[in-house]
């Protein structure tokens, strides 16, 4: 293992690659070049432990050093396999994009040693085993993110959108404090791998369970936590929103089923509330997502609702646990574990793809854009390929985890018989609503974006070698795991019964015949190409030309009479506006021949505006109420510390 | 044995392929005896499908590669679904644990791209049509889970074969249950394939449609294997309605397929009494009309499970 500690030397040494060249150019090859090797060095070793159970549960030596500070079990191993394997296209990627600022002058050197930190740091997360390391590694992870998210800070939307990422930040590292002092407190020890605790714990076992899934759930943008992420994600660097939807966000994920390890079996009615909630996130931020105009934003929203797939897993297991059922533990948590590796893929690569049009157009708004599909053909099947597997439909992989956590559902009716069914059903017929509703988002952004005519003049449209590079690597492990499951769900098989789930041997996700669909898929694209071939025959045979499209004898179509985004989406969107979440003004036309009009329609986040600012307001009136206290000079706050202190110690002190 | 039921799930689907024209043919033919007119032959779908396939493919200027791709993927996919199907006792030719999801997204697969070349024109006619289509989508995935989804978690089988054959007709309540159910596929059916009264085919008014103004700006080749996939679909919704009929056969091949051919006939007539009778309905009211079949699935789910 000490060649993952190498890899992890070899990534912080691109920070000296930057000190070292002055030139701002040379020191982002540099940079990335090192960071692509640590990745890979890293991400190789990882694999190889993960493939032949190479895992460390206690003591480890590192560079001939006994310590305990770090574990690497499975589901650590399975995370890091998954930040190496989405770190490398993204560094590709990062070095493209970085080069568009390099040749307008701006230095990027600062924003590359946050992105080295951020990349370590979040690697460390996964690896230590002290409460302590955790914590640290944890801060310094979302402190680099944060100061790598306002790259263009004399932006105002910059400063607003990352200050709430700030503030959640904080707010989770605050309660993750509280968490594992009483962890500590109940087991007398620092270490991940001594922390256990059964529901005879009573009240305190509710108790951290609520710190727990609070914390790491802000983290991970759960309803109603999710406000930061539409928020931090359209004013960060390209990298670093395709990062913190990719891997930042799945650390709370991480963290959730940390917790689980820590505290169980869990009660049902927890599995019930996970459920509800993750549901309730899932349509929540597909329906958002359908309303919005800006690309990033609406890929923001669409990172809640698949937050809330993989939470709909952890859900089911949940249940699983309070029922020692091994098969609806092994298919919930195993369909939220792949869910989380595949959400990673895809969304990264709609997130590089968001900013490659960024760069190209200059504006997020997809209003203004179509008809690039003329531009750049190869780009358009890439996103596409992203797009399809998002919205869970065959052959990508989207597709393989969405199908195991129905075999979940349907696993849990049959094994707890009862009213389990309905509740299952219901379910099911709730992500399919959400599957349904991702499609209509999917095929709005596709066919906004890409087909018809361009809105707006494309000045150009130019995707670099190392853009397409790393697209390319994110599609085709989309490709991969829809088309070849069977290597991915050892993998995934593996993680949980090799310490996650006790005694899961009974039942393995490989008892799905993963090979017949690789056969129903890989048939069926013989099948298309098939067909293909004869209809260009038969093309061949009767003609084919291009001609100007159908306009019931008008001839003079142009871009403006196309569909747009709100039109498109407007059958859908009208019945939130029952919900007071989406507003629309039309100017109505008297004359018989109108010259001019206006359209303006807009929505609003009902849990941002009922819940979240309200209670902000109420607490920041609160504690401007006890501004009192506030005084210019230090000597007084130095006064008052000494005197809480004091206080703490009195009290420390009558308690023994 | 196992050569044996590849070679059923092989004749199943190419039944399946080869007489959903034909299904067409019998349901215009009704309705045209209905309104008192003669009507083409029964077999006019596969000339129409002849037709198309000789003439030239007219692509619109402003389309790209989705609209070359669309047709095919379309087609595949509704035929992958219908490879899931039972003809009669015949296993099909895609059958393992959990089709029933691999079903319902192949069929999303198929919209997915219908809707993707549909926007690919850039003309406001197909965006429309378009917009249709994904949004009573949307309302019509549940109503799926609800009717033969719900038979799935109430038997405890998973692909579709075993859940059709899971029906036993000793329990009164379960009768009731199958019935109502098989009311809410028949709305499904008629929202997914575009009939009436969500979608009139015959129209001549393009504001009005929804699937053939998606289809609209396509022709030759394309517009073959769009009309065929569409034929396909309706009979896969078809007999998706007629396996709730299987119980009957009690386990006879031959009665099987009787009762496959009597049911297919007569759910032919019901379409076309259907069609004679309505008119479409305006598009505001599709939704309501989608959670109608949505609340009564709910509603006999609830019925069913308190008085078991």
């Amino acid at each position: 293992m000490d060649l993952l500690f190498y890899s992890l030397l070899l990534q912080l040494s691109s920070i000296a690659a930057i000190a070292f060249f002055t030139e701002n150019k040379k020191a982002s090859a540099a940079a990335h070049l090192l960071l692509a090797a640590g990745l890979i060095t890293g991400f190789i070793t990882t694999l190889t432990a993960v493939l032949t159970s190479n895992f460390i549960l206690k003591d480890m030596n590192v560079f001939g050093i006994s310590t305990s500070l770090f574990r690497f079990d499975a589901l650590g191993l399975y995370f890091l396999c998954i930040i190496q394997l989405v770190a490398i296209p993204t560094t590709i990627y990062s070095y493209s994009y970085l080069k568009h600022y390099i040749e307008k002058g701006k230095s990027v050197k600062s924003n590359l040693v946050f992105y080295a930190v951020l990349l370590t740091s979040t690697q460390m997360v996964v690896v230590s085993n002290h409460a302590i390391l955790f914590l640290i590694c944890w801060e310094v992870m979302s402190t680099s993110a944060y100061l790598g998210m306002i790259f263009e800070k004399e932006k105002k939307d910059v400063q607003t959108g990352a200050f709430y990422y700030l503030v959640m930040s904080h707010a989770v590292v605050f309660l993750l404090y509280v968490f594992f002092f009483f962890l500590h407190n109940q087991t007398n020890s620092w270490l991940f791998s001594n922390f256990h605790l059964s529901p005879d714990a009573g009240k305190l076992f509710i108790i951290l369970y609520a710190l727990g899934l609070i914390a790491f759930g802000m983290k991970a943008g759960f309803m109603p936590f999710h406000f930061w992420l539409p928020r931090a994600h359209p004013i960060a660097p390209t990298v670093f929103s395709a990062f913190l939807s990719g891997i930042i966000i799945k650390m709370g994920i991480y963290g959730i089923l940390r917790t689980f390890q820590f505290l169980n079996p869990t009660p049902e009615w927890l599995g019930w509330l996970v459920l509800s909630v993750s549901m309730i996130s899932a349509i929540y931020g597909v329906w958002y997502a359908l309303a919005q105009h800006d690309i990033k934003r609406l890929l923001a929203y669409h990172s809640v609702e698949n937050i809330g797939i993989i939470g709909i897993g952890i859900g089911v297991g949940f249940i699983g646990s309070a029922y020692h059922s091994v098969p609806i533990q092994v298919l919930g948590f195993g369909g939220a574990l792949l869910h989380t590796l595949n959400h990673a893929v895809f969304k990264s690569l709609l997130f590089v793809g968001s900013g490659v049009i960024y760069q190209n157009l200059g504006t997020r708004n997809i209003e203004l854009m179509g008809g690039l599909v003329h531009y750049g053909k190869y780009f358009v099947v890439l996103f596409l390929i992203g797009s399809i597997a998002i919205s869970g439909i065959p052959p990508f992989n989207g597709f393989i985890s969405e199908f195991i956590i129905y075999n979940s559902f349907f696993t849990t009716a049959k094994e707890l018989k009862n009213y389990y069914p309905l509740l299952m059903l219901i379910s099911a017929v709730g992500l399919a609503f959400v599957g349904g509703l991702a499609v209509a988002c999917f095929t709005k952004i596709n066919s906004i974006m890409f087909l018809g005519k361009e809105r707006k003049e494309v000045k150009h449209f130019n995707i670099s070698f190392y853009e397409y590079l790393s697209l390319g690597i994110f599609a085709l492990l989309c490709v991969a795991i829809g088309f070849y499951p069977q290597p991915f769900i050892v993998i995934v098989n593996k993680v949980l019964t090799e310490g996650f789930i006790p005694a899961a041997s009974s039942f393995s996700l490989l008892n799905i015949n993963w090979y017949l669909l690789s056969i129903i898929f890989i048939s069926a694209s013989v099948g298309i190409i098939l067909i293909f071939l004869w209809k260009r025959s038969i093309q061949k045979k009767y003609g084919r030309r291009i001609s100007s499209a159908w306009g019931c004898g008008y001839e003079g179509l142009n871009p403006r009479m196309q569909y747009t985004a709100s039109s498109y989406a407007d059958e859908l969107n009208e019945i939130s506006k029952t919900a007071l979440v989406y507003h629309k003004k039309v100017d109505k036309q008297k004359e018989i021949f109108p010259l001019k009009g206006k359209f303006e329609s807009h929505s609003e986040d009902l849990a941002d505006n009922k819940i979240l600012l309200p209670a902000f307001r109420n607490f920041s009136s609160f504690v401007s109420r006890i501004r009192f206290l506030s005084y210019t000079d230090i000597r007084y706050y130095i006064a008052f510390i000494l005197i809480i202190i004091t206080i703490y110690s009195l009290i420390a002190f009558l308690w023994k | 044995m196992e050569v044996v039921q590849i070679l059923q799930g092989i004749i199943s689907l190419i039944l399946i392929l080869g007489l959903s024209p034909l299904f067409v043919g019998l349901v215009n033919k009704q309705k045209a005896i209905y309104t008192g007119r003669a009507g083409a032959s029964i077999l006019q779908p596969y000339y129409e499908l002849k037709k198309l396939m000789k003439k030239e493919t007219i692509n619109a200027n402003s389309s790209s590669f989705i609209s070359t791709i669309a047709p095919l993927i379309n087609l595949i996919a509704v035929a992958a679904a219908a490879a899931m199907l039972p003809i009669s006792f015949a296993r099909p030719l895609i059958s393992f644990e959990g089709d029933i999801i691999l079903f319902a997204y192949m069929l999303g697969l198929a919209r997915f791209f219908q809707v993707l070349a549909a926007m690919d024109i850039g003309s406001s006619f197909e965006g429309m049509g378009a917009a249709r289509e994904a949004t009573f989508a949307v309302f019509a995935e549940p109503i799926f889970f609800f009717t033969i989804g719900s038979i799935a978690f109430i038997s405890g089988f998973t692909s579709i074969y075993d859940i059709y054959h899971s029906i036993r007709l000793d329990n009164i309540s379960f009768v009731v249950f199958i019935i109502v159910c098989s009311i809410s596929v028949f709305i499904l059916a008629v929202t997914e394939c575009s009939r009436m009264p969500v979608d009139d085919p015959n129209t001549h008014l393009e504001l009005t449609m929804i699937h053939e103004v998606m289809i609209l700006d396509n022709s030759g080749i394309d517009l073959f294997l769009y009309q065929y996939s569409s034929y396909i679909k309706l009979f896969i919704y078809v007999i998706l309605e007629a396996s709730f009929f299987y119980p009957f056969a009690v386990q006879s091949y031959t009665l099987g397929i009787i009762i496959f051919v009597v049911v297919i006939i007569i759910l032919s007539a019901a379409l076309a009494a259907v069609e004679t009778v309505t008119s479409r309905f305006k598009m505001k009211n599709i939704p309501h009309y989608l959670l109608f079949a949505t609340a009564i699935g709910i509603l006999n789910l609830l019925i069913y499970t308190f008085t078991k």
